[in-house]
């Protein structure tokens, strides 16, 4: 399976973008890896250019909250509908609880949302949600 | 051997011999072959035809349409390409709008086709046959994932099908376009009549001049004191270009190119003086730069040399705001990063140094809120021409040899 990645904003956090990188890959995915400083539509677009199964944004400094709000619209525009959207790290600035971050994500279209999670359990998590899935 | 190098512009002529540099004005009554030989005649018959070498930029510049998956990917390559080969973008189209994007009208010298990496297949249909049959073009060129290249060839008709500029980890790949767009762009000058006349004067190929300045810019910095990261605004009668290390692209693109080149069709000061001032009159700054040269825009309408000296400071104020934060329709550069500015062209012998001076500085107040600029060096004896035509021909020895 084809998997997009990066981190989303103004986020240099190049280390934990190259462990995901590695991690998939480890795991049988095809990666595409934009890298750190990522624009949201890069994200769509680079899904659309390589026609992706999923779309696995990072986020270290808790910007994403911001970035990642018009992602329906963009999803819409390009009818993006089997395309696996996640999204993990340190989703907000400052202290917050799962039950407040998690939903607010989800209604932004994410399918998974990881906050504060380690890589690993996230990573068995979405092969168990593209298991069902399939 | 001493050589003779002949510059044919849109405007003037350039010639560069042993007795040094000299230009004069293109009489337009006349062929370029007959203007040129009744001009420095007598010069051409000291050479023979293997000595003289000549290059033209006269009526050059390619129209083009480029259709596109994705604004990030294929229409921003296709579009650096592009430009780095001396088209003239006039639209992009994305597929997904295609069925409500407006038809151009005008005949368009070259389409390019681009989408997807080389493993994803299905991507275009109907829709985009529809939309060609609508056009008119000369050329078209298939530059997009090569499972959809066999589909494409069958249903378009003098497809040209080259290899993805699109690489399978979303990199550019851009060798193969930019060597066809440009063997365009050299036929399309090289084809005009007047210019396939020269051919009686020289023996040796004639080259784009925007291809001999970019040949150059890797000496640049070694003969000149020029500091990277650099541009070169070659401000000339019919367009103005911008040749710029890749350094200052906040593209972050790779390519085995180190410099970047960027054609303003319209901004030049002689055959398209309407065009730039149009496109002064409605910048939000000119009338304040006009105040702060101490004109009025009734300089504008005027013909005299003070009115040329004016334009020509507009338009280094006009392509710098280009490719600056401030206009986001061309490509950016990081203007702060920039340590140099060297000009070439015609202006270079009608601006003082002061004059162009205070234009960067109200740029740089103005644009980038800062009172530093980079070193300024006017290329007044055309040594980057030169260097360029001298650099072409070094390299063709070596090849031979």
């Amino acid at each position: 399976m084809k998997v997009v990645t990066g981190v989303v904003g103004n986020d240099i956090h190049v280390v934990a973008n190259r462990l995901i990188d590695i991690s998939l890959q480890a795991r049988g995915f095809e990666v595409f890896n934009l890298g750190v400083n990522t624009h949201l539509e890069e994200f769509i677009d680079a899904a659309v250019e390589s026609d992706a199964d999923i779309i696995l944004i990072s986020s270290l400094n808790g910007e994403a909250e911001g970035w990642c709000r018009d992602l329906q619209f963009l999803r819409a525009e390009y009818a993006l509908k089997n395309v696996v959207f996640v999204i993990g790290g340190n989703l907000s600035v400052g202290e917050a609880k799962d039950e407040d971050i998690v939903p607010k994500y989800e209604s932004y279209g994410f399918d998974l949302v990881f906050h504060q999670v380690d890589l690993n359990t996230g990573l068995d998590k979405l092969e168990e949600f593209l298991g069902k899935r399939s | 051997m001493s050589k003779l190098l002949i510059d044919v512009g849109s405007t003037y002529f350039k010639i560069s011999s042993d007795d040094g540099v000299e230009q004069q004005f293109r009489d337009f009554s006349k062929t370029i072959f007959d203007d040129l030989t009744s001009k420095f005649g007598d010069t051409i018959n000291k050479y023979n035809k293997e000595s003289v070498h000549i290059c033209s930029s006269a009526n050059g510049g390619l129209s083009t349409l480029i259709i596109g998956l994705t604004n990030s990917f294929s229409l921003k390559y296709a579009k650096n390409i592009a430009f780095n080969s001396g088209i003239n973008i006039i639209d992009t189209v994305l597929y997904h709008h295609i069925d409500k994007s407006a038809v151009p009208g005008d005949l368009l010298d070259v389409v390019i086709v681009v989408g997807g990496i080389d493993s994803v297949g299905g991507i275009y249909d109907d829709k985009l046959f529809k939309y060609l049959e609508k056009l008119s073009y000369s050329n078209i060129v298939y530059v997009g994932s090569q499972k959809d290249a066999q589909y494409l060839s069958k249903n378009i008709e003098s497809l040209v099908v080259l290899e993805n500029i699109i690489t399978d980890k979303l990199k550019m790949k851009e060798e193969a376009l930019k060597e066809y767009l440009t063997n365009l762009y050299q036929q399309d000058i090289v084809g005009k009549e007047d210019i396939k006349h020269l051919y009686e004067l020289t023996s040796n190929q004639i080259y784009s001049t925007p291809y001999i300045v970019n040949q150059s810019l890797p000496y640049v910095d070694a003969r000149h004191e020029v500091i990277n990261p650099f541009i070169v605004v070659d401000i000339g009668g019919a367009t103005t270009d911008i040749h710029y290390s890749r350094d200052l692209s906040r593209e972050n693109m790779l390519s085995e190119s180190e410099y970047d080149r960027l054609v303003f069709k319209k901004l030049g000061v002689y055959k398209s003086k309407e065009s730039l001032i149009f496109a002064a009159k409605n910048n939000e700054f000119v009338y304040e730069l006009l105040n702060y040269l101490n004109v009025t825009e009734n300089i504008l309408e005027q013909t005299d040399e003070k009115a040329l000296r004016v334009l020509m400071q507009l338009s280094i104020f006009l392509v710098l705001c280009k490719v600056s934060t401030h206009n986001s329709m061309y490509i950016t550069l990081n203007l702060h990063l920039l340590k140099s500015i060297v000009l070439t062209g015609g202006i270079t012998k009608v601006l003082s140094f002061e004059e162009v001076e205070s234009i960067v500085q109200f740029f740089y107040k103005k644009i980038l809120h800062t009172t530093a600029i980079p070193t300024i060096l006017l290329d007044s004896n055309y040594d980057i021409w030169t260097l360029g035509m001298n650099a072409i021909e070094d390299k063709r020895i070596e090849n031979v040899n």
